[in-house]
């Protein structure tokens, strides 16, 4: 591919879903259904094509710089708006974009499409999270960040006949949109004193100075702000909202990727602009989001544990694995961030899987309650068949994906003799993975006892058209299936772990991207040392995998648990339970105190 | 400038930010809700507009009374707070056309008498 190609890909990357958006949003009424689909579709693979070309692309010849409008920079000022790719970028793009192919996929048949704009707004949603993963410019990501919510806030609305939906909506609305304002009030800050937005740019005026009370001000308002999408302790209130009750192809987003990509901002924003000025005190954010990042994981997954509702329980999963994306990310260096991009690879795949096979007992059964559902799914063996392969590879069974990344993962733990934090991790990934397979074990065998806490409708309105489905259209078993199987490739191929340490790399190089962006200097990706997996590597996959087996049991004949561990457990778990309560007036109110908390850690770190 | 000068505009900004947050918490109406969320914001624009105002500088348009290269604020800025009002704006049609849509099905618009989702 030449140069010039390259340069044409990075904005129609943009552009391609959000003309199909505009195409979609006036004649979908008149449209059949496969044609419509057919142009969801095609935006969404013409965009995986197009972003795994430039991530080939960057690998070899280095950064891909697009400025729009021809405005090239003068010197090292940045006059213009660039989409500054690089491989992490461009791959990040193509991950998106499969994601939403896979929903795409799931709405073919059957779904309920209720409203017509449905795929219209997955189109301007894949729009917005390709130019955020894309762009080169600090104030670009906030409009496409914003863009984002909008169109997830309509999404999550989809079902606007149910009540909880629409209050599902609300919470993340509210949440979502004062995060956006901290983001912007950070973005002023660093504004007023770089005047530049280019994150290069940026990067090069930070650098010059030592930080002072208004970068760490701005610092603090933008993690906060992505933390809130991030789902991060205790900006995570409003997820598992949002996500019980949001469509089933939503959910694939919701949880596979758009998380992910609010942490991704917080990456990228730390590496390009913050890491000179920052790195004195670098010891001390590291401990934040190590602590965060611990603190997620632990709430995620007893939450998870103590969930009936599938879809809450797999959103509460979603926050746990928040929580070791941050503290993957928080190694602040380039294998925590290879760790994170891997994980966030395998975890988006299989998470995908899991939600879209939730969506299949609902559709079928008209619930989402493990009690209800219990046994009955003998009826539907592939689908609970997909489910527990889902719960076992959510737990790092070998060759899935999760467990290359808990390889890659447990490395940069031991790297840093952090072996407390790992332990942690694996402690939480398997209670995680145990409270899937519990539901999934009771749902399929009727075995053992359900969950009885966490809040369920006994009955909900499927997804599908009619009342509910007699037969699952193939179409909603190929998604898991092929989900599962990429799956599977990504943790079987070295060549993809590879690229992502060498990405990783030049991700965490702040002079290889100022040197591209600014300067117009582009190298291919430098070399980085990888190790494949070892023995140990996979005893270690197999043990967490056996402990949420365990866990799994545990949960199912918990009635034979000795009744003097219950007063240990019972009343923090119900005060735990009792802070998530659904109204968001709270959820602000923690907020409030997120930002405060996390401002004074920070000037009282840099003091 | 004085400093005080200097600073009153980005302390408003603050007061803005945390008085709205505070009126969402103890909101028991969504159309409150939505109205403080404007309070919130309205500390972005007092945040982007003050960055960059000088009081001898005018707005950045060029003509023969005021020709290229005097003084004028930057207009990035109010590049940003255009956007951000669009922002704005959207979110808050989104939650009031939400808001209708509850009141429809529940009766209700107090956030506090809406069922709450966990148990």
């Amino acid at each position: 591919m030449s140069a010039a190609t390259a340069n044409v890909f990075a904005p129609l990357c943009l552009a391609v879903p959000l003309l199909a958006a505009a195409l979609l949003a006036p004649f979908t009424k008149h449209m059949p259904r496969w044609l419509s689909s057919c142009i969801a579709a095609g935006a969404s693979l013409a965009v995986v094509g197009m972003s795994i070309a430039l991530a080939l692309y960057t690998s070899a010849h280095g950064p891909v710089v697009h400025w729009m409008g021809g405005w090239t920079p003068r010197g090292e000022l940045a006059i213009g708006i660039s989409f500054s790719v690089d491989a992490m970028g461009a791959g990040l793009s193509a991950f998106i974009a499969l994601l939403v192919f896979a929903a795409t996929v799931y709405t073919w048949m059957k779904f309920d499409l209720v409203g017509t704009l449905f795929h219209s707004l997955l189109m301007a949603f894949l729009g917005a999270m390709c130019g955020y993963a894309l762009t080169g410019d600090l104030f670009n990501m906030f409009v496409w960040f914003e863009l984002m919510s909008a169109a997830a806030i309509a999404l999550t609305a989809h079902k606007i006949e149910e009540a909880e939906a629409i209050e599902g909506a609300v919470n993340l609305a509210v949440t979502n949109t004062i995060a956006g304002f901290m983001v912007l009030l950070g973005i002023g800050l660093l504004y007023g004193r770089t005047d530049a937005l280019n994150l290069a740019q940026l990067g090069q005026v930070v650098a010059q100075r030592p930080p002072d009370a208004l970068i760490l001000a701005s610092f603090a308002l933008i993690v906060c702000g992505y933390f809130v999408k991030g789902a991060v302790v205790p900006f995570h209130f409003w997820l598992d909202d949002a996500h019980a009750v949001a469509p089933t192809p939503i959910c694939i987003l919701f949880s596979g990727i758009m998380v992910q990509v609010a942490l991704y901002g917080v990456t990228r924003i730390y590496w390009t602009v913050y890491s000179p000025a920052l790195s004195p005190h670098a010891h001390e954010i590291k401990a934040l989001f190590l602590g965060v990042g611990i603190a997620t994981a632990l709430i995620g997954a007893i939450m998870a544990y103590a969930q009936r509702h599938l879809k809450r329980l797999l959103a509460f999963s979603t926050v746990s694995h928040s929580g070791m994306f941050v503290a993957a990310m928080g190694l602040f260096d380039a294998t925590g961030v290879a760790a994170a991009a891997l994980f966030v690879l395998a975890h988006g795949l299989v998470k995908s899987g899991l939600f879209v096979c939730a969506g299949n007992y609902l559709n079928r059964f008209r619930s989402l309650d493990e009690n209800v559902l219990g046994g009955k799914a003998r009826e539907a063996p592939l689908n609970s068949a997909l489910f527990l392969l889902g719960g076992l590879a959510l737990a790092g069974m070998p060759p899935f994906a999760i467990s290359a990344a808990k390889v890659l993962y447990d490395a940069s733990m031991k790297d840093h003799t952090l072996f407390s934090v790992a332990a942690f991790m694996a402690f939480a990934s398997a209670l995680d993975a145990g409270a899937v397979l519990r539901a999934g074990i009771h749902i399929t065998w009727g075995i053992g006892k359900g969950q009885q806490t966490g809040y369920s409708p006994r009955e909900e309105e499927p997804e599908c058209d009619g009342d509910r489905l007699e037969k699952t259209p193939w179409t909603m078993l190929a998604v898991p299936a092929l989900l599962l199987a990429v799956a599977v490739w990504v943790g079987m191929s070295g060549v993809l772990w590879h690229g992502i340490e060498r990405a990783a790399h030049a991700f965490v190089d702040r002079q290889y991207y100022v040197a591209a962006v600014l300067h117009g200097v582009t190298r291919a990706l430098p070399r980085a040392p990888w190790e494949p997996r070892t023995a140990q590597d996979i005893a270690i996959n197999l043990s967490v995998t056996a402990a949420a087996i365990v866990f799994a049991f545990l949960g199912l004949f918990r009635d034979h648990v000795p009744q003097m561990l219950r007063p240990i457990f019972g009343p923090p778990l119900k005060q735990l339970r009792g802070l998530h309560s659904g109204i968001y007036t709270d959820y602000v109110a923690y907020m409030m105190f997120g930002i405060a908390a996390y401002s004074l850690y920070l000037v009282v770190a840099a003091r | 400038m004085n400093a005080w000068t200097l600073y009153f505009p980005y302390a408003v900004a603050f007061w803005l930010f945390v008085v709205g947050c505070f009126g969402i918490t103890q909101s028991r109406n969504l159309i409150h809700t939505v109205l403080c969320l404007t309070v919130v914001q309205s500390s972005t624009y007092m945040l982007l507009l003050s960055i960059d105002f000088h009081a001898k500088a005018g707005a950045p348009l060029f003509s023969s009374t005021n020709p290229p290269g005097s003084p004028s604020v930057d207009p990035i800025l109010h590049a940003l707070t255009l956007t951000d009002i669009v922002v704005g704006a959207t979110v808050t049609a989104l939650l009031l056309a939400l808001t209708v849509q509850i009141h429809r099905r529940r009766g209700t618009i107090d956030p506090q008498r809406l069922r709450p989702m966990s148990e």
